[in-house]
């Protein structure tokens, strides 16, 4: 008996087909605007997914993720300065010391619930101010500037295409493999899955390091578009809540949901700070609000429960 | 010497603000199981109504705490009755509860902003420098203050919990609401009660805090994370092993600006935190249900 394939076949071609047309879609003439808002898509749709490894499939709601981006973004940032490494090298470096940091913050993986979610505001709050006051690294409150080209900057989007395709790869790859499986029994019951020989702690590492690495990255090719990165913004509790919000909004713990929560919340907050500037924030709030309420696994349950009344609609005869 | 006792000063006057900023958030997850993640945003609300009030309407900021109390009271009974009551408690409503009142956090934050806009705000009055001398200890009269309306706060809250029937209630359906509703008493209406009280005190915590801190609309996490500290090494629940636990954290706090430089204190805070729930889950101090 063979394991089923950890990315089934028809899914596979409609992802292939989807990406080219992505990558080729920047040769039919598309506006600078629509270029950079997909690149920035991308680059939230890789930070919205592996927030979503660790917020989702575990169950481990964290709000310091911005921990691992701003070390991401800065390492990256600092290794092109210096040592002129190409960058795509220098966002690996930033992914993997994320990655490395994320280990170090063990010992709250002993938490679980509220407990964790707040152990990690203070992983957020600690990086900020430490990585605020550690000028030489990260030029303190006067920021960081990247030596990214005119046209580096252009192919940022074929490169943040590639991790977004990657990352959304890896989500369902281990969302159906025994991995997985063995991250929903810790989120189902740490006890239980204890009893079973699934060690916890072991797991929920690994998970942890890479939803850090991958942020990480995602940091680096972010801070890469913006060319200027400034600590207390990389760090900042917003960009840790971004994680939550694109996630929320798309739906926890389903393994492509984030995605498309990532997408809304990049054209949503576009569109709320031109039109309602002072009112962006709350009005995620009040999504958040009504999506907990009324559709917990927010965009992919509201396309479920469509997809069931069509089904419904279509079969009179069944009750 | 001198400098060791002025930060022994400092740090009881600390933990009065520490604990007034704990009871709230300890209350309503010792009754709800509830993890109030709008706290500090129901922290920065209370901040802002006394400071309205104050600049606005002239009233002495200790004085708004009735008002503000009131108004944090009705704030925290609607969230119950609007939101917080349809969600499944207990293990299966964590993150669903975490992130509706999260969502409760943004929207606070963002009226304080449109209201007052992002910038940093202060309650100063004729006193708020004046300082009382005592046996070379420099105290100053808003740090006493807040210390006295902490104690008097944990002494009511002490009172209202031990001596009355709702308080009796109130411990009741902490320890058993199943049971509570089997000898008759109303645990949705206990609920909603608690609610209220908690976050009232929260509000109660706001004022005082503006009258010795700056603040703003984006201000709230480092008092969550500090109250939530208090509240885990206090034993969840507990009103005097909250007490107990802001002098431990404001201890650890002030002595730490002797050997690190003082934008680390946060992290003494976390770290205090790791290691009570690594160490001893439920807290330094036992873990009655509000006793």
């Amino acid at each position: 008996m063979t394991a089923p394939p950890l990315i089934p076949r028809r899914m596979a071609g409609v992802f292939v087909a989807g990406c080219a047309v992505l990558a080729v879609l920047p040769a039919l003439d598309l506006s600078p605007y629509a270029h950079n808002q997909l690149t920035l898509s991308y680059v939230m749709i890789a930070g919205a997914l592996a927030w979503n490894w660790m917020g989702g499939f575990v169950g481990q709601v964290s709000f310091g993720h911005a921990a691992m981006f701003g070390i991401g973004g800065f390492v990256a940032g600092r290794l092109m300065l210096h040592m002129q490494l190409p960058p795509p090298v220098c966002w690996l470096a930033g992914g993997v010391v994320a990655g490395v940091f994320t280990l170090a913050a063990h010992p709250t993986l002993r938490l679980r619930g509220p407990y964790f979610s707040i152990a990690t505001i203070g992983i957020g709050e600690i990086s900020r101010q430490v990585f605020t006051y550690w000028e030489e690294f990260t030029g303190g409150a006067t920021g960081l500037s990247l030596p990214i080209s005119a046209v580096q900057k252009y192919q940022l989007y074929w490169w943040a295409l590639a991790l977004a395709a990657a990352v959304a790869l890896a989500s369902i790859a281990i969302r159906r493999s025994s991995f997985g499986l063995r991250l929903l029994a810790i989120k189902a019951d740490v006890d239980a899955a204890a009893d079973v020989g699934i060690s916890a702690a072991l797991y929920q590492d690994a998970i942890f390091a890479l939803s850090g690495a991958v942020v990480g990255v995602s940091g680096g090719i972010f801070a890469s578009y913006f060319v200027f990165i400034e600590p207390g913004d990389m760090f900042g509790f917003d960009r840790s809540i971004t994680f939550v919000l694109m996630a929320v909004i798309g739906g926890v713990g389903t393994s492509l949901g984030p995605a498309l929560g990532a997408i809304v919340y990049v054209v949503l907050r576009n569109y709320l700070l031109a039109s309602y500037p002072e009112l962006h924030l709350g009005l995620f709030g009040v999504l958040v609000i009504v999506i907990i309420l009324f559709q917990p696994l927010g965009i992919t349950g509201l396309v479920r429960w469509l997809v069931r009344r069509v089904q419904r609609a279509a079969s009179p005869g069944q009750p | 010497m001198s400098r060791f006792a002025d930060l022994l000063v400092s740090t009881v006057l600390l933990a009065g603000l520490y604990a007034t900023m704990s009871y709230g958030l300890g209350l309503i997850y010792g009754v709800l199981r509830v993890v109030n993640l709008a706290h500090g945003g129901v922290i920065m609300a209370g901040g802002y109504l006394g400071w309205v009030l104050y600049v606005r309407l002239g009233i002495d900021p200790y004085l708004t705490i009735p008002l503000v109390a009131l108004a944090s009271f009705g704030l925290g009974v609607a969230l119950y009755q609007g939101l917080v009551r349809w969600l499944p408690r207990g293990a299966a409503g964590g993150p669903a509860s975490l992130l509706l009142l999260f969502g409760v956090w943004l929207v606070l934050r963002n009226i304080a902003y449109a209201l007052f806009t992002g910038n940093e705000q202060s309650i100063t009055t004729a006193y708020s420098t004046r300082s009382l001398a005592l046996l070379g200890v420099h105290l100053p009269v808003t740090r006493l203050a807040v210390l006295g309306i902490g104690l008097a706060i944990a002494a009511a809250l002490h009172t209202l919990l031990r001596r009355t029937q709702v308080g009796r209630a109130i411990r009741a359906v902490a320890q058993n609401a199943d049971s509570c509703t089997l000898v008759g008493i109303d645990v949705d209406r206990i609920y909603t009660l608690t609610f209220g009280i908690g976050t009232a005190l929260s509000g109660i915590a706001g004022v005082l805090l503006a009258t010795v801190f700056s603040f703003n609309p984006s201000s709230g996490a480092s008092e969550l994370l500090k109250a939530f500290v208090v509240v885990v090494l206090g034993g969840l629940g507990s009103i005097w092993g909250i007490a107990l636990a802001a002098l431990v954290l404001a201890a650890a706090e002030t002595y730490a600006v002797l050997i690190m430089p003082s934008y680390l204190t946060t992290a003494v805070g976390f770290v205090l935190l790791v290691l009570v729930l690594v160490l001893r889950p439920g807290g330094f101090f036992g873990h009655r249900i509000l006793a």
